[in-house]
C-alpha cells in the first residue's frame, strides 16, 4: 500500500506538466489522475467507469432536464387556466399561445419516440413535428396580432 | 534524480493507461443509454424476426391502461385542434367573430350547441385532470394498485362534471 501511494505520489508530481501539455488527453483520464490524488486505486475503478459514461451521463442529464422542463411547464399550464379566465389580454395570448405549442410539440415527440422507428424516419417526424409546431405558433401568434387572440376566442365560442 | 523520477511517473501514467483501456472495454456496457437500450432491442426484435409487442389483443383491457391511452389519445386531438385552429387562422378569409356569426346564423338547437361544448370541454378537462394523475405519480406517489384505480375514477367523475358544468354554461 505504502508502495502504491509513493506512485500515486510520483504520478502526481509527473502528471501535472504530462496533462498540461496534452490537452488532448480524454476527459476520463483526467478525471482518473484526480482521483488518483485523492487515493490511488481503489477508488479509481467506479470513478473511471463513472467518466467512461460520460457521454451517456451527459445524455441522460439532457433527458432528465427535459424530463423535468415538461412537467414544469405542465404545472405553469395548469395556473393558466385560471390566469387567462381572470384576466384575458395580450400578455396571456401569447403566453397561453407558446406553452400550448411547447407542451404540444413535447407530447407530440413523446408519441413519436414511442412508434416511430428508424433513423431517417425518426428524422423526418422530428423535422415535420418541427414544422408543424412553428407553423402553429405562428399561426396562434397572428390569431393573437390581428384577431381577438386565443382568451377571448375561447369566451366567445362559449357565447355562441 | 529528476529524470528517473520523470521516467517513474511516465511508466505510471502508461500503465494506468493501458489499465484504463482494458476497464474501457469491461465499462462500455454499463454506459448505455436508454436509448440505446432501446435501440438493442428493436434490433434483437427485428433480427429474431419477433411479432410486434404489446399484443393489444391478449389484453384484458382494464380502466388504467384505457385511461392511459385516453390521455395519449386526448393529447393528439387536442394538439391537432389546436394546429388545426391556427393554420386555420393563417390560411382563412375573414376574421374570428365572423366565422362566429355564420355559425350563429345556421341557428343550430340548443341540443346541438351543448353536445359540442361537451365534445370540447371533455378532452380538456380530461386531459387536465389526468395530467394532475400524473404529475402526482411523477413525484412518486399513487403507485399502489388500489390507488391506481381510485385517483382513475376520481379523474373520470371530476372530468365529467367539469365538462357537464362547462356545457351548460
Amino acid at each position: 500500500m505504502a508502495s502504491l501511494t509513493r506512485i500515486g505520489v510520483v504520478c502526481r508530481i509527473g502528471a501535472k506538466p504530462l496533462l498540461l501539455s496534452n490537452t488532448l488527453l480524454p476527459r476520463g483520464l483526467v478525471a482518473y489522475q484526480k482521483s488518483r490524488d485523492v487515493e490511488p486505486f481503489r477508488l479509481a475503478v467506479p470513478q473511471i467507469q463513472a467518466a467512461q459514461s460520460h457521454t451517456a451521463t451527459s445524455g441522460s442529464k439532457a433527458a432528465s432536464m427535459h424530463w423535468t422542463s415538461e412537467r414544469v411547464l405542465s404545472v405553469l399550464l395548469l395556473g393558466m387556466a385560471p390566469a387567462a379566465y381572470l384576466y384575458p389580454g395580450p400578455v396571456l395570448d401569447y403566453t397561453v399561445a407558446a406553452a400550448l405549442t411547447l407542451h404540444g410539440h413535447w407530447g407530440i415527440g413523446q408519441v413519436l419516440t414511442d412508434y416511430v422507428h428508424g433513423k431517417t424516419k425518426i428524422r423526418l417526424a422530428k423535422a415535420g413535428l418541427f414544422t408543424l409546431s412553428m407553423v402553429t405558433f405562428a399561426g396562434l401568434c397572428y390569431f393573437n396580432y390581428n384577431d381577438v387572440g386565443v382568451c377571448k376566442a375561447i369566451a366567445m365560442l362559449w357565447r355562441v | 534524480m529528476a529524470l528517473l523520477l520523470r521516467t517513474v511517473a511516465r511508466q505510471g501514467l502508461y500503465s494506468s493507461r493501458s489499465q484504463f483501456g482494458v476497464l474501457y472495454r469491461h465499462a462500455v456496457p454499463m454506459g448505455t443509454t436508454a436509448k440505446e437500450e432501446m435501440n438493442k432491442f428493436w434490433a434483437k426484435n427485428t433480427r429474431l424476426n419477433r411479432p410486434m409487442s404489446p399484443h393489444l389483443t391478449i389484453y384484458r383491457w382494464s380502466i388504467p391502461m384505457m385511461m392511459s391511452i385516453t390521455h395519449r389519445g386526448t393529447g393528439v386531438g387536442l394538439s391537432a385542434g389546436i394546429s388545426a385552429f391556427a393554420i386555420a387562422a393563417l390560411v382563412l378569409p375573414g376574421d374570428y367573430p365572423q366565422y362566429l356569426d355564420m355559425i350563429h346564423s345556421w341557428s343550430f338547437g340548443p341540443a346541438l350547441i351543448t353536445a359540442t361544448k361537451f365534445a370540447l370541454a371533455f378532452p380538456v378537462a380530461y386531459h387536465t385532470y389526468n395530467g394532475i394523475r400524473h404529475l402526482i405519480w411523477d413525484v412518486g406517489k399513487g403507485f399502489k394498485i388500489p390507488e391506481v384505480y381510485r385517483s382513475g375514477y376520481v379523474v373520470i367523475a371530476l372530468s365529467v362534471l367539469t365538462s357537464v358544468a362547462l356545457a351548460a354554461i
